[in-house]
């Protein structure tokens, strides 16, 4: 971006995000001097400068309300457990899907024959080891981090 | 005014408040060290709800976002480089998080995510009774008085504008950081903030505070 301002005595404009540049300190030696020639001769750049660095300042020093501590207990704590959660959820995914597909097929097609009756069958017996496969594997996950939470919690020996 | 004896008063107005996890805990906790683990999950997420509460504004978004954000980022543990800084990789992962969130909004119509953190929330979201290591009282009353215009007036800038000011000035990243947080050239920050910090003059100057005198 270039500013509104000149370098006094010249017809060159002032790039003005060099002001940002030298309150960061992000500037090569040519630039910094370039700025402080400018800054010398400009009121309006130095007084631009003086907010921009109060405005810094402030941003810089606001403190922010921190967290709570406990926010983070619901972590999955090793690989083990994170695989198992991501895998339980992809199943329970996949049996809410398949209960979809299967609604919609038998709202299409009404089902007749032997053949038609052994595919629902396998369908509905897919339907429960996906679902009871994903809430075991959700479960354990959770349990295994519950457990890993015992072994590891900071205060076990203080409460004892 | 709260109990200034707890943990709290361990953060200083006058640091930079981010929490930097350091390369060797990023090492043990990939290796699944409990403890390193907890540790990462804990800094990191305290890093991520300070930048998603300085994008979003709200504290129960930010929670959600810094969740969300660091799921991932232990999703994800095994391709970070332990040689490089974390934190750019963090907060790229909070920020997309903070953009889907607004496309979500958008979609839905529902009032864009930046109003969200107007002076309303302001005596919510920043600490007051934190120590300030301003010389006297006057001065820190003042500087007080420009931390809550510029909280307030944040919202109102672009998102463009917000996160680069949010990136540089409140979480101290290096112009290299910012870049690489952003995916823009490192020729872009420097004038992308410039103009950002424009902008945010221009909002306190428009609310009648007076740089010096106060409003």
């Amino acid at each position: 971006m270039t500013g509104s301002f000149h370098d006094p005595g010249t017809v060159t404009p002032f790039p003005e995000e060099l002001l940002s540049g030298y309150l960061d300190g992000a500037l090569t030696q040519q630039e910094e001097q370039r700025v402080r020639l400018h800054l010398e001769r400009s009121p309006e750049a130095r007084a631009m400068l003086e907010e921009l660095a109060a405005l810094r300042q402030a941003a810089r020093s606001t403190p922010f309300t921190p967290i709570e501590d406990r926010q983070w207990s619901e972590q999955p704590r090793t690989r083990a457990t994170a695989i198992a959660l991501w895998l339980g959820t992809g199943l329970l995914a996949l049996c809410g899907l398949g209960i979809v597909v299967l609604v919609v097929w038998q709202a299409t097609h009404a089902p007749s024959g032997t053949e038609m009756q052994r595919g629902l069958i396998w369908w509905a017996a897919g339907l429960w080891a996906s679902g009871l496969g994903g809430a075991l594997l959700v479960f354990l996950s959770v349990l295994g981090d519950r457990l890993s939470d015992r072994r590891h919690d900071r205060y076990r020996r203080v409460l004892k | 005014l709260k109990d200034m004896s707890g943990p709290q008063a361990c953060l200083r107005a006058s640091e930079p408040t981010t929490t930097r996890p350091g390369p060797s805990l990023l090492v043990r906790a990939r290796a699944g060290d409990a403890a390193a683990r907890e540790e990462l999950a804990r800094t990191s997420g305290e890093a991520a709800f300070r930048l998603a509460l300085q994008l979003v504004g709200d504290r129960e978004l930010a929670r959600d976002v810094a969740q969300d954000s660091v799921m991932r980022l232990f999703a994800a543990l095994h391709r970070v480089d332990p040689e490089r800084p974390l934190q750019p990789w963090l907060f790229s992962i909070v920020r997309h998080r903070v953009i889907d969130l607004r496309r979500r909004a958008q979609s839905r119509s529902e009032r864009p995510l930046e109003s969200a953190s107007g002076a309303g929330s302001a005596d919510e979201a920043l600490a007051r009774d934190l120590p300030d290591e301003s010389p006297g009282p006057l001065e820190r009353s003042e500087r007080g008085e420009l931390q809550r215009l510029m909280w307030s007036c944040l919202g109102r800038l672009d998102s463009a504008h917000r996160e680069i000011l949010v990136l540089r000035d409140y979480q101290d990243l290096s112009y290299r950081e910012i870049a690489e947080v952003l995916a823009v050239p490192l020729g872009t920050v420097m004038s992308r903030l410039h103009a950002a910090r424009r902008r945010l003059r221009e909002e306190v100057l428009a609310t009648g505070y007076r740089f010096g005198g106060g409003s």
